[in-house]
């Protein structure tokens, strides 16, 4: 309709001279938008991550950690035993276990000292799980052999931590001299790509550590069920500790987790959390709604002689509902765009913040169908919210707005 | 014949205010010519603003009819009513009632806007409309930035911009010093002779009246006399004299 821009041209000068309320109340939605802008583009990047690294790891690796829940498998000094490794390599439909160790220590490389994730791997039982099922590639040189003082180094570890590390470079972990022979190609985590690898066994012999691993993956022999060699993994686990330590029975010391199933759990936590940060989220838009409401309720109160001499120069009730519905859309979508940016930057400067203090690679995730759902949910609020006063507006007599003082 | 624009027919109007009613019109009849200027006068209280509003489509009747180029507008819903004020009615007020927000050229380009007139038009009739006033130099002002005189002359502007039937003006000289009204009356009169214009004139001010032919007064909301004072009448004397 033609007419709508010069509705839209009209709501926009009162807004104007309205500048300190204009103000107020769209920031009461800029707040609420921000933080849906800021906290689901922060749990999406989260989410995208975790669930980048768990898709880069094949279906057929079951990941076995000590502990009966997440947390204290991540965060817990529990290992698993030589005899937890040898029971899971016996479990039917194992082709092989590959166990996993690590530790932080300080790496010197000419006069530089840097902090890295040593690496123990079992190069030679396991390289092709590293390559095919965990997504390793070599960017430069090639891969460790074993039983070798040779490391490979992840891609961070060339780009940052040691600028100028070069293929057959000399480094020296706890007193021992290495020889870079690989870079690799990120893995899309900021861990893995932080680590320094060697071979298993001299991991075992520098650190200590010689029994035993933090974590173990087995490779699903083919044509068996990973869901099912997870369970009887998980079985034969739990019933050697029941003989040994006299566990009860219902007790679970074991995570087992195929690719799957880690990923479909993250999933169900990051979009638990989600909902629960739109919720509240909502909450903030809404009370921006309200903040609107008010306004406008005021702005019909304070315009109820303007409105009638709209209506007596022509004015139908619906130009009057279109015009002040167009001022309070304004305020939402104004507010809506002023906390998608808000909230963009802001997500942008936790990005930042990541890459600065690595613990992950969080990159923030503002995709489109946030940006419009941002910008739709405020417009409606701000719509919605003027709805009642508008109506009010546009049902008042003439006359009775004409003679009001 | 001349053509009545404007009929009320037995009209009858009260306000209730809580539990007392308050009869403002008793038995209103009443016709407005084409072409005729007419001024309606009574004291404060004597019912003429709502009797004006009435004529104006701005009010309706509680009881009695108001005809409309002789079709009954008691039919009419509130949205005809609305673009019925915007095409044939042009309203000058005593407070001028621009819009605060908007320049003169926009003020006046308004009611075009609810009748769909195109942007270019809207903006030509404006400009010629606002020149006739002289304010050719004040298109973009805002109604704080202009005297009082000015301000009325831009509302003059916006009640003729849609070309209408009738004008109503309601004490279109209250707010004006006695010079300036003067010039607002002359605007009003040349309109009603040069260019024909149905005038209607609510006011209770003596000499405003003077301008008019046609003087209706009213008082406690009944018509005391319609008549028309040929001797007092301003612009007629002056026709005399030449």
């Amino acid at each position: 309709m033609n007419n709508l821009k010069e509705y839209f041209k009209i709501a926009i000068k009162t807004i104007a001279t309205r500048r300190v309320r204009s103000w107020l109340t769209t920031i009461g939605v800029i707040i609420g938008v921000f933080l849906i802008v800021t906290l689901l583009s922060l749990s999406q990047g989260l989410k995208n991550a975790v669930l980048q690294q768990l898709k880069a790891v094949g279906k057929d690796l079951i990941i076995i950690m000590p502990g009966d829940n997440i947390m204290t498998s991540l965060m817990g000094g529990n290992k698993l035993s030589e005899e937890d490794l040898k029971i899971i390599k016996q479990t039917e439909g194992v082709e092989k276990v590959i166990s996993i160790n690590y530790t932080s220590v300080i790496m010197r490389q000419k006069d530089n000292k840097k902090t890295v994730l040593l690496y123990g791997a079992d190069w030679r039982n396991g390289l092709d799980v590293f390559k095919n099922d965990i997504g390793w590639s070599i960017k430069k040189g090639r891969w460790p052999v074993p039983g070798k003082n040779e490391i490979i180094v992840g891609s961070r570890v060339a780009d940052e931590i040691f600028p100028d590390i070069k293929i057959g470079d000399e480094a020296v972990i706890k007193g021992r001299k290495f020889l870079v022979v690989g870079i690799l190609n990120s893995v899309g985590s900021k861990q893995d790509d932080s680590m320094v690898g060697l071979d298993l066994s001299i991991f075992k012999s520098i650190t200590g550590e010689i029994k035993g691993a933090k974590q173990a993956m087995a490779k699903v022999k083919l044509n068996y069920s990973p869901v099912r060699v997870a369970q009887d993994l998980k079985t034969n686990l739990n019933e050697n500790r029941k003989r040994q330590i006299g566990q009860k029975e219902n007790e679970s010391s074991y995570m087992v987790l195929t690719s799957d199933k880690a990923i479909g759990m993250v999933s169900n936590i990051m979009g638990l959390i989600q909902a629960v940060i739109i919720g509240f989220a909502s909450i903030a838009i809404i009370v921006g709604g309200i903040g609107i409401m008010n306004t406008m309720y005021t702005s019909v109160q304070e315009r109820i002689k303007e409105i009638g001499i709209l209506k007596a120069i022509g004015a139908k009730n619906r130009t009057i509902t279109i015009i002040f519905l167009i001022e309070s859309g304004i305020f939402g979508l104004a507010g809506g765009v002023g906390g998608t940016l808000l909230g963009m930057l802001f997500a942008k400067i936790i990005e930042t913040y990541f890459q600065i203090h690595p613990i992950f690679y969080l990159k923030a995730d503002v995709g489109l169908s946030l940006i419009l759902f941002s910008l739709m949910f405020s417009f409606l609020v701000g719509c919605v919210s003027g709805y009642f006063p508008a109506r009010a507006a546009a049902k008042m007599k003439p006359v009775d707005a004409l003679r009001y003082e | 014949m001349t053509e009545v624009i404007i009929k009320l027919e037995n009209v009858w109007k009260n306000y209730k205010l809580g539990e007392i009613d308050f009869l403002v019109l008793k038995n209103i009849n009443l016709e407005i010519k084409t072409g005729s200027f007419v001024t309606i006068m009574g004291p404060s209280g004597s019912g003429k603003s709502t009797l004006m509003y009435i004529l104006g489509l701005l009010d309706t009747p509680s009881k009695g009819k108001v005809y409309l180029n002789g079709q009954d507008t008691s039919y009419f819903s509130e949205d005809e009513l609305a673009k019925i004020r915007g095409k044939k009615v042009g309203f000058i007020f005593q407070q001028f009632n621009l819009l605060q927000s908007l320049t003169a050229m926009e003020n006046v380009m308004l009611p075009m806007i609810f009748q769909g007139v195109s942007e270019q038009k809207r903006k030509e009739r404006a400009r010629k409309l606002l020149q006739s006033v002289n304010l050719g130099e004040r298109l973009n002002h805002k109604p704080t930035e202009m005297s009082g005189g000015e301000q009325q002359r831009v509302a003059i502007a916006r009640a003729l911009v849609n070309n209408p039937e009738i004008l109503i003006a309601d004490e279109p000289t209250g707010n004006l010093d006695s010079l300036t009204g003067e010039l607002i009356m002359e605007i009003l009169t040349n309109l009603h002779k040069k260019e024909g214009k149905t005038i209607v004139v609510v006011t209770h001010d003596p000499n405003i009246a003077h301008y008019s032919r046609e003087i209706v007064h009213i008082q406690d909301g009944q018509i005391i006399s319609n008549h028309f004072e040929e001797k007092r009448v301003l612009w007629l004397q002056e026709n005399n004299n030449t």
